[in-house]
């Protein structure tokens, strides 16, 4: 975990070596009194690969609701790119948005929608090119080898299914930082594997990855670093340097 | 892709989705429209008709004697302390034989043995436009009657009471229907973009997250105010447009119609008309974003 002195909470510019993500002393509390988490300071460098591992219940969602600025943390500091997400507003909280991709735990699929226009949506609110969209759709149905579906309502598909859906919607507008929410948890071993392959070809692009997972199988014999928590509190953090 | 692109995908697929709801308003809109124009058409005609009428407008103030120059000169500049007239003219008693006489025709035999000096003198007075309404002509009539060796004054006053009313009871029924338009435009455009919005909130928190701006999000209701204004407004004055042309057309040379030379609105009243409803199904679509657009 990287020292993080005043000075460096103050510096909020974007540099090189302005950290991913920061987390200061952050605390969410839920009415009426449950503590989701608990004084969680960490910081995730550019282009990092980042596991937070823990029991359910342990704080993993919420954590990455805060960092994908879901929800407002009830207390401390939480920077991404250099900006403090709780000030962020309008346009440019939607820029910020746009260049993280998420694939939350219930998928916020739009069931009445195909599986290409689900995974669409997320290159459309940056006005990307029809035809870029079009290939990149294609593409990305054909890397989690799901090309047959590209024209099934998405109420039709398995819970599998829709899982990779929301993964490639998650990584299709290329974004900076890209945050998994148990992205193995309906799948086999084979398409386990597409999926970690498609995460780490995301990686290699250069955005952040941080997966949170209960899965042994994906972070194994990884290098990277990984968190555990426990009751909402960093019980350990192991394994490679902060890029 | 553009932003306008994107933005009429959305306002596309939400017309589908919710295109029974979107037609009431339609229709609505469009009836809204067609009942206040209906009143409104027919207060500008009688306006219009108003005005015909006024221009012919003259008092007749009677006299018991026929007036000598002198007192010719005092009444006028008694005449003229109330008002500005645009014309005064003193009719003697065999003047007025000489007019009801030609007014006759064929019947002036009737006359024969009646003295040329039969009929009162008078003096007609031609009021200014500016003193038309019916309040000022009755305050100068009264104010006629009062001059010296005057025995009454005349101006077909119960017909233009009648007709003043009716205008004004016209001008009731246009204000009335015009904020009755006013109100069910805002109150059903608003109430269908909110189904609108309550059947998509699981795509506006979608688009939300995955960083669709606040205008992205916006614009397409906007969009879909302005469009049930604008076509709401057309259907509804096309459709006065063809009762207007089937009345004239079906009642032309009948009675009263005929009297009357009925115009339907010029191009900037329609266009008036449309702006206005275009403005309102926005105020309705834009009050229910900020109650239920939780963005």
């Amino acid at each position: 975990m990287n020292v993080l002195t005043p000075d460096s909470m103050r510096n909020s510019a974007t540099t090189p070596d302005t950290p991913m993500v920061e987390l200061i002393k952050v605390f969410k509390r839920y009415p009426p009194d449950v503590s989701a988490l608990t004084n969680i300071s960490l910081s995730i460098g550019r282009g990092e690969k980042f596991f937070i591992i823990g029991r359910s219940g342990a704080g993993k969602t919420t954590l990455l609701k805060l960092i994908s600025s879901m929800e407002p943390p009830t207390n401390g500091l939480i920077e991404v790119s250099g900006k403090s997400i709780q000030k962020l507003r309008g346009v440019k909280l939607a820029r910020l948005r746009q260049k993280i991709g998420v694939a939350y735990q219930d998928f916020k699929l739009l069931l009445d929608r195909t599986a290409a226009e689900n995974i669409a949506i997320s290159m459309e609110v940056s006005y990307k090119k029809p035809q870029i969209i079009r290939n990149r759709v294609r593409s990305l149905l054909d890397q989690l080898d799901l090309a047959d579906k590209h024209d099934t309502i998405t109420a039709e598909l398995s819970r599998g299914e829709q899982q990779r859906i929301a993964l490639a919607r998650a990584v299709a507008n290329s974004p900076t930082m890209v945050l998994v929410d148990e992205p193995t948890g309906n799948l086999d071993a084979d398409t386990t594997e597409r999926v970690v392959k498609l995460l780490n070809n995301s990686h290699k692009s250069g955005a952040t990855v941080v997966i949170a997972t209960h899965d042994e199988s994906i972070y194994r014999d990884t290098t990277s670093r990984i968190m555990e928590l426990k009751g909402g509190m960093i019980h350990s953090l192991t394994g490679g340097i902060a890029q | 892709m553009s932003f306008w692109f994107t933005v009429i995908r959305q306002v596309g697929r939400n017309l589908r989705q919710t295109w029974m709801s979107q037609f009431m308003t339609l229709l609505t809109v469009s009836l809204s429209v067609l009942i206040f124009s209906l009143f409104y058409l027919i207060y500008v005609n009688m306006l219009t008709v108003s005005d015909q009428l006024s221009d012919d407008l003259r008092l007749i103030v009677y006299l018991e004697e026929e007036p000598v120059p002198e007192m010719q000169e005092q009444l006028r500049k008694k005449i003229l302390a109330f008002d500005d007239v645009e014309n005064i003219t003193f009719i003697s008693s065999e003047e007025a034989f000489e007019k009801f006489s030609e007014q006759l025709g064929s019947d002036r035999d009737v006359l024969e043995d009646m003295p040329k000096d039969f009929l009162p003198p008078s003096i007609e007075v031609t009021p200014l436009k500016t003193l038309r309404s019916l309040n000022q002509i009755q305050l100068f009539s009264g104010y006629l009657a009062k001059l010296p060796g005057t025995l009454k004054v005349q101006y077909g006053k119960d017909w233009m009471e009648r007709f003043y009313h009716f205008t004004r009871l016209l001008s009731i029924v246009v204000l009335l229907s015009g904020s009755l338009l006013i109100l069910t435009t805002i109150f059903m455009v608003a109430y269908t973009i909110r189904l609108t919005i309550m059947g998509r909130q699981d795509e506006l928190e979608l688009l939300k997250l995955v960083g669709a701006t606040n205008n992205y999000i916006r614009t397409p209701f906007l969009l879909e105010g302005f469009l049930q204004g604008a076509l709401g407004s057309t259907v509804g004055l096309a459709s006065l447009f063809l009762l207007f042309q089937w009345i004239t057309t079906r009642f032309t040379g009948q009675g009263f119609l005929n009297l009357v030379d009925f115009r339907f609105f010029p191009p900037a009243t329609v266009a008036a008309i449309i702006g206005v409803s275009i403005l309102l199904c926005a105020v309705g679509s834009h009050s229910s974003m900020r109650k239920y657009l939780r963005i």
